[in-house]
């Protein structure tokens, strides 16, 4: 309990920063033909417990630099900082990840898969259970903790690869186009189902896509990137109240909203 | 069916009962055979072949498949020249193997371990192709050590891979030994076959047939029941 309480404590400290602040950060690879900018001049900085999406056609690098918010790859320069520390490893106790589909371990159960962060770290087996249990529930996938990925659907996978990124409780959770591969329905029950795990959460959630209608309804803040060298070339504010309903798709306001982001893809193509 | 025909077809003289032996006598002679010490002694002779060829063949070529496959170094150099050897009879070698090591137990696993190391060598390179970069991707998030990217991640995809390698590697092992008895030995299975065969007993060729084609068989299930188990997530 004593430690639940300092958690909390902790949680309203972040509370009042970022939990994720990059600045100037700019990436480049060698290619066959010498050096190729990807990432140019990014600086962004997202408040504990908000919801941002990124959108940019393919190739943009959005990808890569979720993958540098969670420690996976070096940027050439520049600095990302996440709860206050730069993030150089990866580090589970700070961000969770979520990867596009097919993911999961398939030689793996469900309940073994959510489990496999915390075995990573040999958590004592009854905890791991309990945990991963919880996370089962949390996603809505109570029960079927006993099946391989090949015998789930494609949104029921994605609620494992969820659980999974949310099992050692990291105030950050990273999502590299989670829902890219379901069907359009699936899609959008999925990303009601994340807001619903998000609010029930208090996560910083930072997604990428590029679906301009799931970045508009899922999103407090839409950042918007141009094609390689990425850069952020606007910042939306989505104004829609919470909780979002399918309703609100068909509404002026998410009409002209999807519409700005559009625009400003289209023009710089 | 098979069985019935090789039972009654010499039985009935449709086929010469001196070259084809029916089954009941084959099946007699097997038992008769097994209890000759010539016979058990050759048995200990082939089964020590086997297992240590098959011990020298799959940790050498599992490990040369695993370094082709992960470094680029390796892979760039030995890959070209792995394909070439693999391609090229193991058995007209034989007679090199024979000036190198005589006709001895060295001999039959020096070369039973050469013919098989190159079908290890490739599975075990195909087995490490197999481990998906997203899935090492998803353990390193996670803070896996390299220890348990390998553990966890690499040994799980690879494990069906290569109890299929397992069974196909001792199919090559088998026959390198046998191919080395009956071409030039004084001692195992092999040998006795090719002797049986040129002095014309049928019941005894034929029972060592059924002997070596149990054996194989025997190996060759228990490895795909295990394969089966290890791979239940396999769609």
């Amino acid at each position: 309990m004593q430690r639940v309480a300092n958690l909390s404590e902790l949680r309203a400290k972040e509370a009042q920063a970022a939990a994720i602040e990059v600045a100037e950060l700019s990436h480049v690879y060698l290619g066959r033909e010498g050096k190729v900018p990807a990432l140019e001049d990014i600086s962004l900085d997202v408040g504990a417990g908000r919801f941002v999406v990124i959108v940019g056609p393919s190739g943009c690098g959005k990808t890569s630099l979720l993958m540098m918010m969670a420690g996976l790859r070096r940027p050439s320069s520049g600095t990302i900082l996440c709860a206050g520390r730069s993030i150089d490893v990866p580090d589970p106790d700070r961000v969770g990840v979520v990867f596009q589909e097919a993911s999961l371990f398939p030689w793996l159960t469900a309940l073994e898969n959510i489990e496999f962060p915390l075995s990573i770290r040999r958590a004592p087996r009854l905890e791991r259970r309990r945990r991963a249990d919880a996370m089962l529930d949390l996603v809505g996938l109570p029960g079927f903790g006993a099946r391989y990925p090949h015998e789930l659907s494609g949104g029921m996978k994605q609620r494992v690869s969820i659980a999974r990124g949310l099992v050692q409780d990291p105030p950050v959770l990273l999502m590299d186009e989670p829902f890219a591969a379901l069907d359009e329905q699936t899609r959008m029950t999925m990303g009601h189902e994340l807001l619903r795990i998000w609010s029930q959460t208090n996560k910083t959630v930072v997604f990428v896509t590029h679906s301009l209608t799931e970045a508009v309804y899922l999103a407090d803040e839409v950042l918007v990137m141009s094609p390689r060298p990425g850069r952020i070339i606007d910042r939306v504010e989505v104004t829609l109240p919470r909780p979002r309903t399918y309703e609100m798709m068909a509404t002026d306001v998410f009409g002209r909203l999807r519409e700005r982001i559009w625009q400003k893809i289209r023009k710089v193509n | 069916m098979v069985l019935a025909a090789w039972e009654w077809l010499p039985r009935w003289a449709i086929v010469n009962a001196e070259l084809l032996p029916p089954l009941s006598d084959v099946l007699a002679m097997f038992f008769t055979i097994l209890g000759r010490s010539q016979v058990q002694e050759a048995i200990g002779v082939t089964t020590g072949e086997v297992v240590l060829a098959f011990m020298f063949a799959v940790p050498i070529g599992a490990g040369v498949g695993v370094l082709v496959a992960e470094s680029e170094y390796f892979g760039q150099i030995f890959r070209p020249m792995l394909f070439y050897v693999f391609s090229i009879p193991k058995s007209i070698f034989l007679p090199m193997f024979i000036l190198v090591f005589g006709i001895g137990f060295e001999q039959k696993v020096a070369y039973a371990a050469f013919s098989t190391v190159f079908i290890v060598i490739m599975s075990a390179a195909a087995a490490v192709e197999s481990v998906k970069a997203d899935h090492v991707l998803v353990a390193r998030s996670y803070g896996a050590t390299r220890t348990q990217v390998l553990t966890r991640v690499y040994v799980p995809s690879m494990l069906p891979f290569l109890l299929e390698a397992l069974r196909i590697s001792m199919i090559f092992n088998f026959t390198g030994v046998m191919i080395a008895e009956m071409y030039a030995s004084r001692s195992g299975i092999g040998q006795l076959i090719a002797s049986w065969g040129e002095n014309f007993q049928m019941p005894q060729l034929f029972a060592g047939v059924v002997l070596l084609a149990a054996a194989a068989i025997g190996f060759n299930e228990t490895v795909r029941w295990l394969e089966a188990r290890c791979s239940a997530w396999r769609t």
